[in-house]
């Protein structure tokens, strides 16, 4: 089973405009904008990899906090995709995050995220106490997205430290502090984005040179794949055997919804892991998985045999060892 | 049909030491009426229901209300409540509680429901791990 962490889920929202007026060039009283399409869907990080596992049948639980209408409408969306969820109830109400999409630039979309709610100590507790004993039925757990408000900075730190302790390979796919701190704990699979953040646990990756030696570093600080997204349609891999640029050929203009995409990735190479697959199998996959879900207007693609089409445009270049 | 087609995927429960006060609250978030309550490795052990948290404030309380035509004083009932706040589920809930196995077919299923008049079914695998809940709703949804 493969469980997942989405400490502050939100409900995606996304529209799709034919033109998108992001100034004003005369006085007026009010902008309309008016929505080709719409949908909405259960969102957060951890979320979307459970929702991307459980339509390629893989025992999934998705773990987190629930709050308020938005919750009950997350909650029902992870149910109705077969994903098994076991959330903690909270006061308030889970975030909404709105995309906007503006035809002929669907790779540049608009974005508003919401906070999200507070989380208080009391639920902290239940929480732990969930995740420890779903912890005894995973094989990998993954730990996704940004800390919500009330969630101290080192708490992945202390998640992939249990997850160690009970023999589950943890994946945290986040950034920044939530991130640095976490690869502490010596995570098994990290997947950071550095076109969000130009850092990984704290060092610099801002070049290609950067960010190999970012890699480095956490790897030899115990990550056995470090896997970071460092372009739409590029990311590095570095692991102990060596280091790998893995690039998309993929115009981005065919690119019709990227939100989602790294989950999608992160998704498909667990799905291929747990398959069996080579590390380096399993992250062709996983891209091929990011490139099709950008190539579709919902948020992930979920079908097995569209994604395998992309593989073949996934090409990878052996940098260094392997 | 097998149970596992038709259960809803939701582990919302507690756990036996959970405070009173933690699982009215947990009820009033989640909207659900009633909470399965599992052991530290997440085996089923119990069913705690609103219902059987206001027969425990307030013994006879729920059959008094079938034959009374107006609502006593609800001072009495929140007086008790306050002091079950703390505690454990473990005192009040149901241990006896009636399950099915994913496996299971619906007329089974729909057989025990009814039988038993139950609002719900928590679903268990081999090792006694809750691992969903079959509402009557569910089965009628499916049904229709």
């Amino acid at each position: 089973m493969i469980l997942t962490v989405t400490l502050n889920p939100t409900l995606d929202k996304f529209y799709w405009v034919d033109h998108l007026p992001l100034s004003l060039e005369r006085v007026e009283e009010e902008i309309l904008i008016r929505a080709k399409k719409s949908a909405t869907s259960a969102g957060g990080k951890g979320i979307n990899v459970s929702v991307f596992l459980a339509c390629m049948g893989v025992d999934t639980v998705a773990m987190g906090f629930l709050a308020g209408h938005t919750g009950q409408i997350i909650l029902r969306d992870v149910l109705a995709r077969g994903a098994t969820a076991n959330f903690v109830w909270i006061e308030g109400e889970n975030r909404t995050n709105v995309t906007i999409i503006e035809r002929g630039k669907e790779y540049h979309p608009v974005k508003i995220h919401e906070q999200g709610p507070s989380i208080p100590p009391q639920a902290v507790d239940m929480f732990l106490r969930k995740y420890r004993r779903m912890l005894r039925r995973a094989e990998y757990v993954v730990l996704g997205g940004a800390l919500p408000p009330g969630i101290p900075a080192d708490f992945y730190r202390e998640l992939v430290r249990l997850a160690n302790e009970a023999g589950v390979r943890a994946v945290v796919h986040a950034g920044l502090t939530a991130l640095r701190e976490a690869i502490l704990a010596k995570p098994y699979f990290i997947k950071p984005d550095v076109r969000e953040e130009a850092e990984v646990g704290g060092l610099p990756a801002r070049t290609e040179e950067e960010i190999i030696q970012a890699g480095k570093h956490a790897v030899q600080q115990g990550v056995e794949i470090c896997l970071i997204s460092h372009h739409v349609t590029g990311d590095i891999l570095v692991t102990p055997q060596g280091v790998w640029d893995l690039e998309a050929r993929v115009p981005l203009s065919k690119y019709k919804n990227l939100v989602g995409a790294d989950d999608a990735l992160v998704a498909g190479v667990l799905y291929r892991l747990v398959e069996g697959d080579s590390v380096l199998d399993a992250v062709r996959f996983g891209m091929a998985a990011a490139i099709a879900s950008a190539e579709i207007e919902p948020k992930l693609c979920l079908v097995k045999s569209f994604i395998e089409r992309e593989m073949h445009e996934v090409e990878v270049h052996r940098k260094e060892g392997g | 049909m097998k149970a596992h087609e038709i259960m809803r995927r939701d582990l919302s429960s507690v756990e036996v030491d959970t405070p009173i006060a933690e699982v009215i609250y947990l009820m009033e978030q989640s909207g659900l009426a009633s909470l399965p309550v599992v052991d530290e490795e997440g085996v089923l052990v119990g069913i705690i229901s609103e219902r059987d948290l206001i027969r425990a404030a307030l013994p006879g309380y729920l059959e008094m209300l079938h034959s009374a035509s107006f609502l006593p004083s609800l001072n009495q009932l929140s007086q008790r409540l306050k002091e079950m706040a703390s505690e454990p589920v473990s005192k009040y809930m149901h241990s006896d509680v009636i399950s099915v196995r994913p496996e299971d077919e619906d007329l089974q299923i729909a057989d025990t429901l009814i039988r038993n008049e139950l609002k719900q079914l928590p679903v268990v695998d081999e090792e006694g791990h809750l691992v969903g809940v079959i509402r009557r709703i569910d089965l009628l949804y499916r049904l229709v």
